[in-house]
């Protein structure tokens, strides 16, 4: 506990603040009647999850590991971090809870804040909605309550803006999930929707005092060229991956829809036939009836008609959930691109 | 001489022969029937007769003689059982042998049956020719021997120390010698075998006669049983046979001698015994020169060739004295013929019958006609001679069968009076009549056919890659000689049919055959040349063009079968593609629409035409023209079966699918090695011409998700390259070629060309071509412009414009040339760009959609398919169930504003470029 700098001031990087203002604007919806309204990150974490993907992530893999902190009234702080070894196949019978406790414990010893507060991933291009996500999520947080998911972007990361985002499954999901049973019919009940799967939770990146000053002196004496990460303009191979991207997931998603189309298809079939007998049977007895004979016995119509299994709508909820997030992101991209080209215009003109 | 006193003076057990002679005893038993049996049927009483003695004997001497004749045919295994019968029989007459001693046949042989499987064992040679049986009896054998005769060993050393003495030959000399000598005794005593004879038959003692009558009788019967056992086993040789005689001889001798007692005084006795034996011997000496006058004429021979023959051989050479006419020769011709086809005769046998006919045909001047018959009849007998189709002539025979086509060939120029067809009846033949002119049955088209389908087989058959192979095809001149006059007679002679059939033999040997002559011709201008030289191999023949041209032209006109025109088109056009002339064999091919029916046509056809297009392609590469030479490979390529579609070979794969019967039939369609095209040339042009059409295609259409492959085979090679973990200089003619293309990709034309003609490919591919320097310089300029093409649609993008100096600076393209292609390339709408003539650059338009907004468009129209089957869902849902899922439809409005914006998108992305 000690080892938690305590700011008084509000002390977010000026780097994070658009994301932490972007996050903020669309997590307001969801985040009402959640535990947690507020991450705090230390800015030792952030350095610590950028150094493990630097050091053991590549391309598309990911890293992940332990989120460490405290809970103080409706707001996370998250104080520390322990990344998790990178899964590899000569050591399968690696047991990871064992490896967490003993973290933990070690760290304890340490004196660092050993409450588990959540985890945390890196993404690539984004692509983060996925099945595995969402059963270790709600694992987490069916165990803590006030678990977040930090998802870091190294590639937006090296574009010049830290890209960090916490979310939480919301509510609703998390029933869903308890209940285990994807079907059309309780989704629909539970009014899920792909933009009701997760919510995102407001970040504020804070530093001790000291640090900031370092921060401000480092900012003056870095030269220009330092900063221009920012101001690049070459932005057709990040766009080019998401809309691949983007485009498989477009596909996958027409596969689902013809999956549930012919689903769709053969209850409606089946139905009619139901119908079809069900009708005939009454005729049927009428025609006893009026014969004056006992009606035929009540038959088990679901015997009959073995209904259909329906298909599991989680994953195309996920899908979906994805394709909204890759749009967002591209929205951003974008827009942020358009920004540099007008600035780029306006300094070209000025030049000439 | 002195074993015949020493037998009389002592009872030495060691020879065979003297023991025999003095031993009475067993005849002793039969004394008292001896009368009586006299007079009984002559050949019971021989048999009576013998002893136990002699009847174990014969029964040895009986198996000795097998074993010797075993011996000669090294029969081993027989040798075997006869060996072990004759240890058995040994067995029996052991008591016997304890009482006389060992016989000395017994050991004779037993000693050169040792010597004779040692001899064998020796004869590495020979063991391995041995069949499995017999190397495994001639080791049995062997041990076998070895063991027994350790018994006898003293004998045998015996034996060996004094063959002169124990052998058996020898002593039939030395009874011989004796003979000359007790004549000569006698001759003291001042009788004279002869006289000695006649007195003797002329003495009335009845006992005498009677006994000379009988041991007449008895020569006579041992030599007429000899003779049937010359028929019956055909296995039996003289000097056995002096054994037995005298195994009887002795029989009589003793019978005499126990007789002569009782009538004559001992000395007379045995002076008549002696003359009785010297009479004995000359006859028997006299029968034994006949006999093997006798062998050495019939009996050698008929035991290696069987009887037929023999029986043949004699009614050939005509009864002497006959009078040799047409008749009797045709008479004969047709007993000969009788027997053809027939089991069990002997067709090498046949052919020289017929052989020697016709030399007597010749030297009694039977006329032409005759001759011919026989001619004829030979060479069919040739073709007869292999038992079915698989096997191919051997060496010899062919040679013959070549020499006789000659000859017949000869004889029909030089008498242009003789008719041959088959059409002419057996009836209405006239071989002799010289008024009208001959006929004779028989046609000489079939005969060269065929002999051209041998010739086939045989280079078939013959390894490709021996010397073997190479004196075969030496041959290959001779048949197109026979071809030729074939030709030329029949031209005078034959049908249209005919002619036409003569004329594809005359085509299927001239068509794959580059003509180095006219092509040197061509390459020389006329009046370059000196003119004698150039009269002189135009003299020589004519251009092999010019002859395809007529023949193929006079099928074209006068063929009423389909097939054989076909196979004159398909060899025509192969003629003109190997020999570059393009357009003709292209237009050939396509005029004949050969490619819309091939399928229907047997498969020897099929190849060919697989054949005709593969050296199309060929041509048309040679020629530049990528596009072509690849569409015609493209068939042949693609199954990657190209050996077996070509008849060059059978596929392995494919073997377990096929049975026996069928590989059969697919080996005899196999085209003889000296056709066959180069299997890597064929796959390097047609992966050149891919590389040349797939690299600038792929630049093209990089981003186009629908875009086609042209050649499959062409991307598998690359994606082979693609998987190799290291990438080491290439080796074969495929990696160079991927190599190759890799570079092209890059826009690099001088690595690409350094890929595909260096030193290895040069040595594997392009000096196969007949032009290999004119191919070679093709290449290049079609890889320079390729190359040009594919830079300029991987980087036109980069471009705002570019200088055409530039570019054919790079590609060391002349000026005109760049043009033209960038030109070309703009009409086609592959670039999108304009030329500005006063700066001489091309300016880029920059219309194409670049990655993003492909993807963007891609993407526009996934998302459409996707709205599409929502939409269906709803539809569902909405057609069955109105009212029920209410509540969903605003999700339906939601798609409907989707859609429009995915149509807004779709607006976007296209007024983007």
């Amino acid at each position: 506990m000690a080892s938690r700098k305590e700011g008084t001031g509000s002390a977010a990087t000026s780097s994070s603040s658009t994301t932490g203002a972007a996050g903020k604007g669309k997590g307001k919806g969801g985040s009402g009647d959640s535990a947690v309204k507020q991450v705090q990150i230390d800015g030792l974490v952030v350095l610590k999850i950028i150094k493990h993907y630097q050091e053991e992530g590549q391309g598309t893999e990911v890293v992940q590991g332990v989120l460490l902190g405290l809970v103080v009234e409706d707001r996370l702080e998250i104080t520390n971090c322990f990344p998790f070894p990178q899964h590899t196949e000569d050591d399968a019978d690696f047991d990871e809870v064992q490896y967490q406790m003993e973290m933990m414990r070690s760290l304890r010893h340490v004196n660092i804040d050993h409450l588990h507060v959540g985890w945390y991933q890196s993404t690539y291009y984004g692509s983060f909605v996925t099945r595995a996500l969402l059963d270790s999520q709600f694992s987490y947080q069916h165990a803590i309550e006030e678990s977040v998911v930090l998802i870091y972007d190294p590639i937006k990361t090296a574009q010049g803006s830290l890209s960090l985002k916490a979310y939480r499954l919301t509510p609703k999901l998390m029933e869903v999930c308890k209940e285990k049973d994807f079907s059309p019919e309780a989704l629909k009940k539970g009014n899920i929707t792909f933009e009701h799967m997760f919510e995102e939770v407001p970040i504020v990146i804070k530093n001790s005092h000291l640090i900031n000053v370092l921060m401000w002196e480092l900012e003056k004496k870095s030269a220009v060229a330092d900063k221009h990460e920012l101001l690049s303009l070459a932005s057709s191979n990040h766009l080019g991956k998401t809309l691949q991207l983007l485009m498989d997931r477009v596909d996958e998603m027409s596969q689902d829809i013809v999956k549930y189309n012919t689903y769709m298809r053969n209850t409606s079939k089946q139905q009619q036939q139901k119908h079809q007998y069900q009708q005939r049977r009454q005729q049927e007895n009428m025609q006893r009836q009026s014969r004056g004979e006992p009606p035929l016995p009540e038959e088990d119509l679901s015997k009959l008609f073995k209904p259909h299994q329906p298909p599991a709508r989680m994953d195309s909820l996920l899908i979906a959930g994805q394709i909204n997030t890759y749009c967002q992101n591209i929205k951003e991209f974008t827009a942020q691109n358009l920004g540099k080209l007008f600035m780029a215009q306006a300094l070209q003109e000025y030049n000439n | 001489m002195s074993r015949f006193f020493t037998t009389g003076s002592d009872s030495e057990s060691e020879s065979s022969l003297s023991g025999e002679e003095l031993v009475t005893k067993p005849v002793g038993g039969n004394y008292g029937k001896q009368p009586l049996l006299l007079s009984e049927d002559e050949e019971d009483t021989k048999r009576v007769v013998r002893s136990a003695k002699d009847k174990r004997f014969e029964e040895l001497t009986n198996l000795i003689r097998t074993i010797r004749n075993a011996m000669k045919i090294r029969d081993v295994t027989k040798c075997l059982e006869e060996f072990e019968l004759l240890g058995k029989a040994y067995g029996k007459a052991k008591s016997i042998v304890d009482k006389e001693g060992v016989p000395r046949f017994y050991i004779r042989i037993l000693a050169d049956l040792e010597d004779y499987l040692n001899e064998l064992w020796e004869d590495k040679e020979g063991k391995k020719k041995m069949n499995k049986n017999n190397a495994k009896a001639l080791s049995t054998l062997r041990q076998k021997i070895r063991k027994y005769n350790r018994d006898f060993e003293s004998h045998i050393t015996n034996y060996k120390q004094n063959p002169e003495q124990s052998a058996d030959e020898d002593a039939e000399k030395n009874e011989e010698d004796s003979e000359g000598s007790s004549d000569e005794d006698e001759d003291d005593e001042g009788v004279s075998a002869a006289a000695f004879l006649k007195k003797k038959s002329e003495a009335p003692s009845g006992e005498s006669r009677k006994f000379l009558k009988k041991m007449e009788d008895e020569d006579e019967d041992s030599e007429d049983s000899e003779d049937d056992e010359d028929w019956d086993t055909g296995s039996t040789s003289s000097d056995s046979d002096s054994e037995e005689e005298e195994g009887k001889q002795t029989v009589l001798a003793s019978r005499f001698l126990k007789k002569a007692p009782t009538t004559e005084e001992d000395k007379k006795a045995a002076e008549k015994k002696r003359e009785d034996k010297a009479k004995k011997k000359h006859d028997r000496k006299s029968k034994r020169l006949d006999e093997e006058e006798e062998d050495n004429e019939g009996g050698e021979w008929e035991r290696v060739r069987g009887g037929v023959p023999l029986v043949k051989e004699k009614p050939k050479m005509f009864a002497k004295g006959t009078e040799i006419t047409h008749t009797v020769v045709i008479k004969k011709l047709n007993e000969i013929l009788q027997a053809r086809g027939k089991k069990g005769t002997d067709r090498a046998a046949q052919i020289e019958l017929l052989q020697l006919l016709v030399q007597i045909a010749s030297e009694n001047n039977l006329g032409e006609g005759v001759t011919v018959k026989i001619k004829f009849n030979i060479i069919a007998s040739l073709y007869d001679y292999n038992p079915n189709l698989a096997t191919y002539m051997k060496p010899e025979m062919w040679q013959k069968c070549l020499d006789c086509i000659n000859e017949l060939m000869d004889i029909l120029f030089a008498n242009p009076n003789i008719f041959v067809g088959e059409n002419i009846l057996e009836e209405s033949e006239n071989l002799h009549n010289a008024d009208q002119p001959l006929r004779v049955r028989g046609c000489i088209l079939t005969l060269v056919e065929r002999m051209d389908e041998e010739f086939t087989k045989i280079m078939q058959n013959t390894d490709p890659h021996s010397q073997e192979y190479v004196e075969h095809l030496k041959d290959e001149a001779q048949v197109c000689t026979i071809i030729e006059r074939v030709q030329r007679y029949l031209e005078e002679k034959g049908t249209t049919d005919e002619i036409c059939r003569i004329y594809l033999r005359r085509i299927l040997h001239t068509y794959y055959k580059f003509d180095y002559k006219a092509h040197q011709r061509q390459l020389t201008p006329p009046e370059g040349s000196s003119k004698s030289e150039q009269d002189q191999a135009e003299n020589e023949g004519e251009d092999s063009a010019v002859l395809m041209e007529r023949l193929c032209k006079y099928i074209y006109a006068k063929d009423r079968t389909d097939r054989i025109r076909t196979c004159a088109i398909l060899c025509h056009i192969y003629h003109h593609a190997l020999h570059s002339r393009w357009y003709q064999a292209r237009d050939l091919m396509l005029m004949s629409h050969l490619q819309d029916n091939i399928q229907h046509a047997d498969p020897p056809v099929q190849i060919l035409y697989n054949r005709t297009m593969v050296q199309l392609g060929i041509c048309a590469f040679r020629q530049g023209l990528t596009k072509d030479a690849h569409n015609a490979l493209l068939d042949i390529q693609s199954s990657g079966r190209a050996k077996e579609l070509l008849g060059q070979g059978l596929l392995l794969r494919s073997l377990q699918e096929r049975n026996q019967e069928q590989e059969k039939v697919e080996r005899r369609r196999q085209v003889p090695f000296h056709l066959h095209i180069n299997l890597e040339l064929l796959e390097c042009v047609y992966l050149v011409s891919a590389m040349l059409l797939e690299i600038p295609y792929m630049a093209a259409h990089e981003s186009d998700a629908r875009r086609r492959m042209i050649s499959k085979q062409f991307h598998h090679q690359l994606r082979v390259g693609e998987r190799q973990p290291l990438l080491g200089p290439p080796e074969s003619m495929r990696e160079h070629v991927v190599a190759a293309s890799k570079a092209m990709k890059m826009g690099d034309w001088k690595t690409c060309h350094s890929f595909i003609i260096n030193e290895k490919m040069n040595g594997k591919v392009w000096d196969l071509f007949p032009e290999a320097d004119k191919v070679r310089s093709m290449l290049v300029r079609k890889i320079q412009e390729e190359s040009l093409r594919t830079y300029l649609f991987t980087y036109s993008s980069v471009y705002d414009s570019i200088s055409m100096e530039t570019l054919s600076d790079m590609f060391e393209l002349d000026l005109p040339t760049v043009h033209s292609i960038i030109s070309k390339m703009i009409i086609n709408e592959e670039l999108m760009a304009s030329l500005d003539q006063p700066t001489q650059t091309v300016v880029m338009h920059r219309t194409e959609p670049t990655a993003q907004q492909n993807l963007a468009l891609q993407l526009a129209e996934k998302l459409g398919s996707l709205v599409e089957n929502n939409e269906r869902v709803f539809d569902h849902k909405q057609g069955t169930y109105g009212g029920y899922f209410r509540d969903q439809k605003d999700g339906y409005r939601k798609n409907e504003g989707y859609m429009r914006r995915g149509g807004y998108r779709q607006q976007q992305s296209q007024t983007a470029y």
